[in-house]
This record gives structure tokens, sequence and C-alpha cells, in this order.
């Protein structure tokens, strides 16, 4: 396995790589649920987190990860509102590289920013969600999380649901999925569906099409308000008639042992309803705390300033 | 030219066999026999080629003079073997009336090595919402209506353009695109807009864009010009509407005839163009387009930004590739060096009909003819690189890359514009 020095996406990593983060999580897993939750292995080391979309689940996600590898952290507080359409990356981007910091996790609305950012700088690159692109470090925690319960991948079926098309988790997380050997679908509302011509993905029509294909876990997406203003469906209510984990579909979820997956936060009364939080094979808050060691995995697995990518 | 040149068994496109061709007094003659005292250069192998002609070129001057201005476009055109072009409107402020018709035109007097012709807005600062002055631009000399760049939404507002032009007899050059469909799309809708999580543009917008506007320019009777057509629907309406006998002409880029979606690769924003890079299945059909005489002209649709405003983020990078240095040379390398398009049909399509479509008499390269002409190699190789890099602006989509073919001379008149021999 050659040293990696960014992860951009999922796409160009590795099976062996893949399995080796997943192998990695466990013991980091083990780690953070003892009474002394620090190691020293990035001692010394600096990681800066740089958000341009406010986040703060993922970034405090990082953020512990990074200081239970006893990682010194820094928040870089980028104002959404003074940076017109990443104008400004590339000065940031020096900014950056004047300040040495061994590690960069960004979190920006325009796909490919992670990447331009990786182009240009010696710090390892980790994205945290670029547009509607990729996030890695989600699908490697949904991956290893769906290791913990069904064991391996091959012939397993996922089912996701909901904003497909604008949705980086989606893309991330069925890509893993597929390169581990599990098969994945796509069910929602038609506008918010890849054209499966683009995707190769099996695509449904309705929920009890997604019952029939018998799949162990079903993942829902978090519905994002603004979509229904744009017109991409009609309301909420019909959403969650049509697409949601209602009262009725949650027995039938019972009934055959289904895993429910989100990567929240969750709408409840949109995705699923309530009951779908204290059902026993729901995953939600599994995925929280995997995602912690997985990206302690990733922070212990990169290496910066090994591979300065070309500069065009 | 000071001394007389002679071009010892040069190829001639329309001549059966290789001929010795003397340019002095600005005029050519054939099969004359070398005079003393004349550079003599043994052409076998190389050939020439009347000037060519820019359908599509953006100049950026004037108020983007970081990008272009009209000295360096046409100096870069020059490099490429262009002893004309058409220079768009959508400057800053945009060529929307006679008096910047003619200002362009004084610059261009002043600055440029070759002919510039000036095309002008169809509306008002090119906003969409009331007719520009199109006499007065006529009458200072703008030989086409464009609001290139963007489309005319109003479809009432294009039927009068049409309307008022065709008793002008001006061409109205059309950049199709439904923009509610386009929307905020970076590149084209497929398997790698998807893959790249990019917002796309759908085929259908400029389809739609394209059926609209031949079917007003022919409702009205008049000629229409369709720009930069990409997809295999654009030129299958093309082809029909041409048959059924609209007026209608269409012009494709090297661009598009060269790359495809996949050629993004990892957010190159080089390769980021409006109407974006399309398919394999569509450039084929572009260049059978090209074949078959549906696509009348290829034209570079050089759009010059500088390197900061191209070094970001591929959503917030502005459309557009620079074309005038590398059209020739990267047509000769992908289509002409492996007999997929002869020399005769790029002169037809890159020297003679642009220039008959604007009233233009186009150039030839034939005994007796006034010189205007390119002197081209194809056993030496045109490295893209920044030196090489005329125009003021970089984003070429074959920076880095080598061509095979080289433009060794432009000559115009008794003036040689460009002498590439013996610099490597």
């Amino acid at each position: 396995m050659k040293p990696r020095k960014d992860l951009l996406d999922i796409e160009s990593l590795s099976v062996e790589e893949i399995e080796h983060v997943l192998a990695q999580s466990r013991p980091f897993k083990d780690l953070i649920r003892r009474s002394v939750k620090k190691v020293p292995p990035l001692r010394g080391r600096h990681v800066l987190t740089l958000f341009y979309e406010p986040s703060t689940r993922t970034r405090s996600s990082f953020e512990i990860a990074a200081k239970r590898l006893s990682a010194d952290v820094t928040n870089f507080t980028v104002s959404t509102s003074s940076v017109v359409k990443g104008e400004t990356i590339i000065d940031t981007i020096e900014t950056l590289q004047a300040m040495q910091v061994d590690y960069i996790i960004v979190r920006h609305g325009s796909s490919g920013v992670p990447n331009l950012i990786a182009r240009h700088s010696s710090a390892s690159v980790i994205n945290a969600g670029d547009g509607n692109h990729a996030h890695p470090t989600q699908g490697l925690l949904d991956a290893f999380t769906m290791k913990e319960v069904c064991g391996d991948f091959a012939g397993r079926r996922v089912v996701i649901v909901g904003d497909v098309l604008h949705s980086r988790v989606a893309r991330s997380t069925s890509t893993i999925l597929r390169k581990l050997g599990a098969k994945v679908g796509f069910f929602g509302p038609g506008p918010l569906i890849p054209d499966d011509r683009h995707a190769d993905i099996v695509t449904f029509k309705t929920f009890d099409e997604v019952f029939d294909w018998q799949p162990e876990v079903i993942y829902l997406l978090r519905i994002q308000m603004e979509r229904q203003k744009d017109q991409y469906f009609p309301s909420l209510h019909e959403y969650h008639r049509l697409y949601g984990v209602t009262g009725e579909r949650l027995k039938t979820i019972r009934q055959r042992g289904i895993y429910i997956m989100h990567p929240g936060p969750v709408n409840r009364g949109v995705e699923l309803v309530d009951d779908v939080m204290t059902y026993e094979k729901t995953l939600i808050n599994q995925q929280v705390e995997n995602g912690i060691a997985a990206r302690m995995a990733v922070l212990h697995w990169l290496q910066p300033g090994t591979v300065m990518r070309e500069m065009d | 030219m000071s001394t007389p040149i002679f071009l010892h068994q040069v190829t001639v496109p329309s001549q059966f066999a290789p001929v010795d061709v003397l340019l002095e007094g600005g005029r050519m003659k054939f099969g004359a026999p070398a005079p003393a005292g004349v550079r003599i250069i043994i052409a076998q192998g190389m050939v020439l080629l009347p000037g060519l002609f820019d359908f599509h070129a953006h100049l950026r001057e004037p108020g983007r003079e970081d990008a272009e201005s009209i000295a360096s476009g046409t100096a870069a055109a020059v490099q490429g073997g262009f002893t004309g072009l058409l220079a768009m409107p959508d400057t800053n402020p945009p060529v929307d009336n006679g008096g910047m018709v003619q200002s362009v035109l004084d610059i261009a007097a002043k600055t440029s090595p070759i002919p510039v012709s000036v095309a002008g807005c169809i509306t008002r600062r090119r906003a969409g919402e009331e007719l520009a002055e199109i006499g007065e631009m006529h009458l200072r000399g703008a030989v086409m209506l464009t609001d290139d760049g963007d489309t005319v939404i109003n479809p009432l507002l294009l039927r009068s353009a049409l309307q008022y032009s065709r008793d002008l007899g001006i061409l109205v050059g059309a950049h199709c695109d439904v923009r509610e469909l386009s929307g905020s799309g970076a590149m084209h809708d497929g398997r790698v807009s998807y893959r790249l999580g990019l917002p796309g543009i759908h085929p259908c917008a400029e389809e739609i864009g394209i059926a609209r506007d031949i079917r007003l320019a022919h409702s009205c009777r008049t000629r229409i010009h369709i720009k930069h057509v990409t997809t295999v629907r654009g030129v299958e309406t093309i082809r029909r509407t041409k048959r059924e006998g609209t007026r209608v002409t269409a012009e494709v880029t090297p661009h598009h005839l060269i790359f495809c979606d996949t050629d993004v690769g990892d957010y190159d924003t080089n390769f980021k163009v409006k109407p974006p890079l399309r398919t394999d299945e569509d450039r084929c059909a572009l260049l059978e387009g090209v074949l078959d005489g549906t696509i009348d002209v290829i034209a570079t649709d050089h759009c010059p930004h500088t390197e900061f405003e191209k070094n970001r983020d591929f959503a917030s990078a502005p459309f557009g590739v620079t074309g005038l240095e590398t059209a020739l040379p990267a047509l000769h390398h992908y289509f002409i060096r492996p007999g997929l398009l002869t020399w005769d049909m790029l002169i037809e399509r890159m020297a003679v009909t642009p220039r008959r479509l604007i009233g233009q008499r186009p150039p030839s390269v034939a005994d007796g003819a006034e010189i205007n002409a390119v002197l081209f190699n194809p056993a030496a190789a045109t490295k893209v690189k920044r030196s090489f890099v005329k125009s003021r602006s970089l984003n070429t989509p074959f920076l880095g890359r080598e061509l095979q073919g080289r433009v060794e001379m432009v000559m115009l008149g008794d003036r040689m514009l460009h002498d590439a021999s013996g610099v490597e």
C-alpha cells in the first residue's frame, strides 16, 4: 500500500486501503470506550478544520478524533458571508500553507474544492464534504457500522432513500459499499434520483418495490428543506407519505429485521417517524460513535507532506 | 516582406502535385523559376493554405484587458494561421451601438496586424430586454448580431431582431440555450457530472434553443447562424431543417470536436466551456456534421480568462477556453493526420465559408492571387507552453501538450506576419 497524502473521495481508494481503515477503526473504537481516551500518535502534529459550510456534528467529530490522537486542533472559521463563491480559496490556501499545519479538514459547498486545496498544499487534506461530490469519512464510518452488524458485505443489499442527486453522502456511501461487494439501490422522488444511465444503480419506484428487493439496510438521507422550494417534490407531508419510514412501514421493517441508517441530523416526521429512533435495529447513534473511530483511523493512516501532488 | 519568398515544391491542396510558388509584390506566382536574391524555402511536405478566418473570437477589449486585448488576441490569431476574425460584442461596455462598433474598429486599425470584423449585440447591454440600434451598428460596419454568451430569452424580441436585420442583410448569430434548463449547470449532465457532484447542463437546454431559433428565423424568411453546436440532436435538427429549406448555418468549435466530458478529469477548469463538452457519441456526431456539410464553420470561440479567474473551484470558475493559437495544429493533429478530415474541407470550413457568410471575399491560393496565406508544416510540432502563448490568457486545454504540425509562416499582402522558421 503506497502512502496516501489526502482523502478526497472514496472512488480513488483501493479495496485494500478501505479495508485497512476499517480494520484500524476497530481498535480506536475500543479505545474511546475506555476511561482514558487519548493516545499519542499525532503528538506535535497540527490539525486545522476549515469549514465553509456550517456544521457542528462533523466538525466536532473530527476535532474529537484529532484530540484523542493528541494532535493540536485549530478551527479556522470562515465567515460564509465574506466568501463570495470561493473567490479567495487560493489565497486562503497560501495562508494555510504558510501556517505549516499538517492536516486540513475541509468542508465546502462547491464540489472539488478539497481537490483544489490538495493540489496546492503539502498538508494532508481530508474532505469533510464538498458540494454534491463526496463525504469519504461518512462512507468509511457507514461501511464500518455495516461491517459491525452484518459481518461482511458480499451480496448484502442496501437501499439509499431520499435526495440522492444532491447527496455527497449517497455518492460516497454507495461507492464504498459497492467496492466492498454489497448491492446498492436508490429510492426517492424522481427529480432527486440520478438517471440510472449516469449512476449504474438499480432504482425503485415505490416503497413496496424496495421491500420486494429484500434489503438488509435502509439508509435514509436527510431532506434539505430548500429542495422543496426548488420544486423537486410538492410537500414534506407528501414526501413522508411516499418516501418516509411511516409507522406502517416500520412494522414491516421490524418484522424483517431491516437495519435503519441515517447520516443525521434527522427530520422527525419527514424521513422517519419518532418510533424509528427507539427501534433496536436503528444504527443512527452507532454511526455517530463510529464516526470518531473512523476519523481517528483516517488521521492515523494519512501521511502529510509525503506526496506533494503535481502543481499544474 | 522585403525579400521575395520562393517555396520549393510546396503542397497546395487544390493542386494535383507539389508546385513551386513565388511570393513577390503581394501576389503569388505558380511554377515560375526562382529569381536571384529570393529567400528559398524547401517546402516539400509543407502545405500552403489560404489565411483562416475565425468566426467566433472574444477579444475582451474594451473592459478586460487583463485577460486579452485586440493586440494580443490578434497576435494569437496570427500565430494560429488566422488572417481575419470576427470579434464578439460581449466586451465591457458591450458593443451595442454604432459608436462602440467604430471604437473597436479604430483600436483594431491601430493595433491589429489583421483585419478585425465586428459583431454587435442584438439587445442593449446584452440584457435581452430591448433591441440595440441594429441599423446604426450596421452602418458602422458590424457584420453580425449576437448576444453570444447569452441567449435571447424572449422569443418575441428575437423575432423582431430577425425581421429587422433581415432587411438590412445582417446575419444573426444565435447562442442557443434554454436558461431555465441549463440553470447553474457547470458541465454536461451525465455520468461524469454525477460522479463529480457537479450541477449538469442537460442537452435539452441547447437542443430546444436550436429548434426554437431556427423555427423563428424560418418564419421570418431570413437566415440564422447557430453557434457552437454540441449535441447529437442539435446536429440532427440542423440537418433536418436544412433539408427542409431553412437558411440555417452552424458552427462547431475544435474543443467540442476533440474533447468529451470525461476530459474534465480532476475538476480541470480548462475544460469548463459553455456549451459544455459532451459525450463521445456527441463528439462523433459533430465530426459527421462537419463532413456532410450540416456544420458549415469551425470556429474557435476563443474565450480568454486570467489564471486567477480559472484557478478556482470548478463551479465558480468562468466558462471558456482559448483557441486561436491551437485550432489549426489541433485539427491537424486529431483529424487531418489520421485522415478523418481533408485540407479542402478544413479550408472550406475555416477560410471560405465564414468569410462568405458575412459578405467578404475569401482568399485563395492560386496562380496570380493576392497573398493571404499560411505555410503549415505537418512534420514539425507545436509545443503548447507558456512561452508559446501570445494570448494574455493561458486557459487552453492543450497546455502542456504537443500537437503535431506547426504554423511556419503567415503572409498577408506584402507583409510577413509570422515566421516561425528557425524557431525551435
